[in-house]
């Protein structure tokens, strides 16, 4: 819901024909940072604050850990449809440890300031080490689809 | 009508064991019902005449020697499926007012440490004792590694499910190992929703207003054929969408 604004920060690219991506002369290379203040993020949840299109991408303006660097796990702050709400990292284009899944997008799910889950369901996969992480998960895992 | 109840569910379980496993397919509406219209409609659904007889006599005894673990093994047998599909047909799902509630057996098992292990009788037979309302236990599917049993429990008050969790956490200490990590309460601060996570169990303590809202019986027993799943709209990517782009780290 939030992937046009992902085609826009890849429109420096010339591409001749739309539908045939594998024609190509050149390689593409893409941004893997982790995620920090100002990043876009993909909400991933079916809540209605998350869904609802926007002329802004959501943006994250505060990670709450003692660096300002977001991985999967850590509580962000997103400025959403003009609003502030907490999220959590469920996903990020940055490489990590070797057997730890790596997602095309950096997802995050809303969460109230209680913890509490916004949406009701997760579709998109969630990487399961979440779990073993210290902090409360298990309520984000409860409301996932499906596990990567 | 306990007696009623606990010789219906006897003769549920050898017949299901059976059919579960040329894996017949349940309706997913029958899930949800009580113990009671489960195990009638199954019965009858199924309409096997001559198991009956067989299992009656056998069902009687054991139902006489241990009726406490004779119960929790119905839980078992229904996991003996391994179709992930069937698993709502391996929910278990028990409403509290239709039980039996046996607690002598239970009483004795805390004072036994280095035999007991803190296992989901025990838990089950703890959240029994605190009045727990609307218990549900669900098995999980092996393909899911989650957790073996998920299970949702609902309570009277904040006040309520929060003397529940700590309770849980209390008999969980003492009955595990040394080498057992320790277990934390997760949402202490949200007063509508608490978990726990016992490595194999997951518990969820929710009001249950807030069950209503998220459904997670629902989610976990049909797990892609879940009615807020297929409400999600399918994303669609834009047409210059690179599908793959290389990682130069």
């Amino acid at each position: 819901m939030a992937l046009p604004w992902l085609s826009r920060s890849l429109s420096g690219l010339l591409m001749e024909t739309a539908s045939l991506n594998c024609q190509r002369n050149f390689s593409v290379s893409a941004v893997a940072a982790a995620i920090q203040k100002m990043t876009r993020v993909r909400v991933v949840d079916n809540s209605s604050l998350g869904n609802t299109p926007y002329h802004r991408p959501p943006r994250v303006i505060h990670v709450y850990t003692k660096n300002g660097v977001g991985k999967v796990g850590d509580r962000v702050l997103l400025a959403i449809k003009g609003q502030k709400k907490k999220a959590l990292i469920v996903g990020h284009k940055m490489p990590g440890e070797r057997m730890a899944p790596r997602f095309d997008s950096n997802n995050v799910v809303l969460i109230e300031d209680n913890g509490n889950p916004t949406g009701t369901r997760i579709k998109v996969p969630v990487p399961t080490h979440l779990r073993k992480l210290e902090g409360d998960y298990s309520k984000v895992l409860a409301i996932a689809n499906s596990f990567v | 009508m306990q007696v009623k109840t606990m010789n219906l569910l006897c003769h549920s379980r050898k017949v299901l064991s059976s059919v579960l496993r040329s894996s017949v397919l349940l309706k997913p509406t029958e899930a949800f019902g009580s113990i009671c219209s489960i195990s009638k409609a199954r019965c009858i659904s199924l309409s096997v005449p001559q198991h009956f007889t067989a299992n009656l006599t056998s069902c009687q005894h054991s139902h006489h020697t241990a009726s406490f673990t004779g119960h929790f093994d119905i839980k078992r047998c229904y996991s003996e499926s391994e179709e992930s599909r069937n698993s709502e047909s391996n929910g278990v799902i028990e409403d509290d007012s239709h039980e039996l509630d046996d607690n002598s057996s239970e009483n004795s098992s805390l004072s036994r440490r280095s035999l007991e292990t803190f296992s989901l009788d025990v838990l089950v037979s703890l959240l029994r004792q605190e009045n727990a309302v609307d218990l549900c236990v669900i098995k999980v599917p092996e393909q899911i590694k989650y957790a073996e049993y998920f299970i949702v429990v609902s309570g009277v008050s904040p006040r309520h499910l929060r003397a529940m969790a700590l309770y849980a956490i209390k008999v969980y200490k003492f009955l595990k190992k040394d080498e057992d990590p320790n277990v934390k309460i997760e949402g202490k601060d949200a007063e509508d929703w608490m978990c726990i996570d016992f490595g194999n169990m997951v518990v969820h303590f929710m009001l249950p207003e807030t069950r209503e809202v998220y459904e997670l019986e629902k989610l976990w027993t049909l797990r892609s054929y879940d009615e807020q799943l297929k409400s999600i709209p399918t994303e669609t990517l834009p047409e210059d969408f690179i599908f793959d782009v290389e990682v130069t780290k």
